[in-house]
Formats: structure tokens, sequence, C-alpha cells
């Protein structure tokens, strides 16, 4: 056996399972290198083994032991503590979420899943107020409602079944087509209507009533169908 | 229970039938009730366990740690889960291969817990001081031998090697009960074995002043 066959054995094998009549020992009694590297490797071997089971613990083994003791009481507890927080954390989160988050977000889907409609009808003659009092009763349903808005625009939102919304497109409709609605009557226009009527009333004295000369003498023009009375003196 | 293949107890030979003796099966007995009277809360048995097994588990936490304080820590902990586990124990396997996975575990989570610390450390300064054993001269170099001395043998190597290495070379157990207790398998055990020799040996051959001409 040489020396490097020596050496790639001490470099894995046993120390302990190598016999005296192995060839690595029997090369080791004759090779003073050998041997002096196989007697190091035992003395380190042993001496790390002597180091590592002589060297005692310095702890007193009943301090150690009440010390065990305290620390896993103590653990325990602390697990306890933990597990009671997560608890209250878990019930926190769940109550936030069954109080505030779940019903807003039912109300978003409410509205989002409802079959209500919108619709924005455009007003020409008549007023935001006087479309909605025209709608008013017909837009009843729930959910359902108009709005006017503040920056008066001549317009008014309904929301509603698609019943209501078209029952209130026709009403507003109506009332914008119709020739004598109100909105449609220009001051001079209303007077002159109502000199016609007076005219064909009174024999066609012309459309102002003269001082003294009809049964009333109010510069007003008189609404038709409302009665006009005599001022005292 | 056996410490060193080199003195005190001795290592078993691997030619012998590996029946428990006598006096193995009485330690197991001992073992079983200490464990049963320490699971019903009979503190005094716990004590008595600790004192039994604390060398040896101070001996395995010390080939798993860096140094003799960290040894400690780790057996601080062992017992500290010992008690709390105790309960979980059962008879049919020796209390010595249970607090050898349970050292096992505790020094491989305080090894994890210790790297995270260390990498959260801002500043040497942040680092506690270990030097603590300045009462005792004398204890304080044979800490600081064993310290050097795992660091010299031992440092190049990965853990499971040096358990191994430890466990086979130092210790004395054969390569089958050293996987058992380490639940390697065997095959796994002789290739870890292998290659701690391996570094440990050559490291201590290129050192040595001759090992040039004779690798030659």
């Amino acid at each position: 056996m040489t020396c490097a066959e020596c050496l790639s054995q001490l470099a894995t094998s046993s120390l302990r399972e190598m016999p005296a009549d192995s060839a690595v020992m029997q090369h080791c009694a004759t090779c003073p290198d050998c041997s002096r590297l196989t007697t190091l490797l035992r003395e380190r071997e042993y001496n790390a083994a002597n180091v590592l089971n002589n060297l005692p613990p310095t702890s007193n083994p009943i301090t150690l032991a009440e010390s065990s003791v305290r620390l896993a009481q103590r653990r325990r507890v602390g697990r306890v503590v933990v597990m009671v927080s997560g608890a209250a954390l878990v019930a926190t989160i769940w109550v936030t979420a069954v109080t505030m988050i779940l019903p807003v977000a039912r109300r978003s889907e409410i509205v989002a899943n409802s079959p209500l409609r919108t619709e924005t009808i455009t007003l020409r003659c008549l007023s935001p107020e006087q479309a909605a009092d025209i709608i008013n009763p017909y837009v009843r349903s729930r959910g359902s409602g108009y709005y006017m808005p503040n920056s008066r625009i001549s317009a008014i939102t309904v929301r509603g079944t698609a019943d209501e919304v078209a029952k209130s497109r026709n009403l507003i409709g109506s009332f914008e087509s119709d020739p004598s609605a109100a909105c449609r009557s220009t001051p001079f226009g209303m007077l002159k209507k109502l000199g016609e009527e007076d005219a064909s009333n009174d024999g066609g004295r012309g459309m102002f009533h003269r001082p003294g000369e009809g049964t009333s003498n109010d510069a007003t023009p008189a609404v038709a169908g409302k009665a006009t009375t005599a001022p005292k003196k | 229970m056996r410490l060193n293949r080199f003195g005190k107890s001795g290592g078993r030979d691997v030619s012998q039938p590996e029946r428990p003796s006598h006096r193995d099966r009485t330690a197991h007995a001992i073992d079983a009730q200490l464990a049963s009277l320490a699971s019903s809360g009979d503190d005094s048995a716990f004590t008595t366990l600790v004192t039994r097994f604390q060398p040896a588990v101070f001996r395995w936490a010390l080939m798993f740690a860096g140094d003799a304080d960290e040894a400690e820590d780790i057996t601080q902990e062992v017992f500290v889960r010992t008690y709390r586990q105790i309960g979980n124990y059962r008879n049919d396997g020796s209390l010595e291969a249970w607090l050898y996975r349970i050292t096992r575990r505790a020094a491989t989570q305080m090894r994890r817990k210790r790297t995270r610390r260390g990498r959260l450390a801002l500043s040497p300064g942040a680092q506690p001081l270990r030097d603590v054993y300045t009462t005792d001269p004398g204890g304080r170099v044979d800490r600081e031998r064993a310290g050097t001395l795992i660091r010299e043998l031992f440092a190049k190597l990965p853990r499971r090697q040096r358990e191994i290495f430890d466990l086979v070379d130092l210790q004395g157990f054969s390569p089958t009960e050293a996987a058992e207790r380490t639940g390697m398998k065997p095959v796994s055990v002789r290739a870890n074995l292998f290659k701690a020799r391996k570094a440990i040996r050559e490291d201590l051959l290129a050192t040595h002043p001759s090992y040039g001409e004779l690798s030659r």
C-alpha cells in the first residue's frame, strides 16, 4: 500500500473499525509519516469527544427545572392571551362587517339589481316644479321618485318602474304640447284673449275696460271664469 | 446513557446483537415512570428527570450550537418543551431518543430565530454580551476551549454532517442507531458520515506539514 492510498483510506473510514491487521494499519506500522497522521487523527477525535463530553452545563438542574416549569406556564398563559385576543379581533371584524360593510354592500347590490329605471325628461314649457306636481301621483312604487335640478335647468329626472317612467313622460309630453297650456301664453296674448271674450259678452266694446264703463274698473285683466266685483267706495 | 466512545460508557460494538441489556431495561422503566409522574403534574419527578438528562441534552445541544452559551439556551428550551409535551410521550420508545428529537427541533428553530434576529440587528452593539462567566475562570477557559474546538472541527461542516459525525464517530452510535435518532435513512447517514469524515480529515491532513510530501 502506498502513502496516497493510505491517506485516501484514512480520509473516509472509521478509525474505530480499522482492525490492526488491516492494510492501512500495517502500512502505518511501517511508515512513520502515515503513522503520525493516524495518531494525530485519533488524538484529535479523542480530544474533541473528551472536551465535549466533559464540559458540564453551568446551570443548576434544580434551577433549570424550576425555570422551565415557570417558563412553560408563562407561555401557556401567553398562548391563552393570544387566543383570546385573536378571538376578540375576529369578533370585532365580524361585528364591523355585519353592521357596517354588509349593509352598504347589500344596498349597492339592491341598487345595481333593481328593476327601476331612471330617465331625465327635458322641459320646454313647464317648470320642474310644475312637472313634479303633474307626475307626483303616478310615481309611487318603492324606491321611485323624481329629482328637480337646483341649477334651474329645465328638466326633471324620474326614477321608477318602466310604466311609471313612461306614464310620466306621456303626461309631461301632453302638457307640454298643449297649445292652451298656461306656459305658452305671453302676457299680451292672455290680454288679447281676455279682450275677445269681453267683446263677445258686451257687444264689442273693446278689450280694455274704461273707467266707470264696465262692471269692473280694475285695470288687471280678468281671468276667465273668475267673478269680478265693483270696488267699494 | 452513552456519552463517549473513548471512555465513560463506551460505544456498542457493531458486531454484537442489539438486545437491550438488563441495565437498559431498568433505565427505560425508570425513565417511563419519571415521565408518567411528571406528566401527572409531579414537579419533583420533573426535576429528577431534568437532573438525569441535563448533561446529555447539553452535550447534544453543544453539537448543534456554536458555543456553550448557546447550548445552555437550547437546553433550557428543551426542558421547557419537555414540560409542556411530556404528556405526549409514549412509553414504547426511549425517553432519551424522544428528548434528542426535541433537542434537534429546538436547536434548529433557535438557530433560525437567531439568524432572523441577526439580520434584523442594525449594529454590533445590538448583540448582547455573552461573556457572563467571569466568576469561574477555569470554567470559562473550558467553555472557550470547547467553543474553539467546535468551531475548528465542525465549522466547515453542514449541520446534518456535523450531527452524524458526532453521533457515530464521537458518541459511538452505529449508523443504524443514528438513523433511528435522526429520522434519516441509514444510507443517508452513511453518505453524510462519509462526507463529514472526508471534510474533517482532509482539513487536518492539509494542515499537516508532511501531507504535501505524502500526497505526491
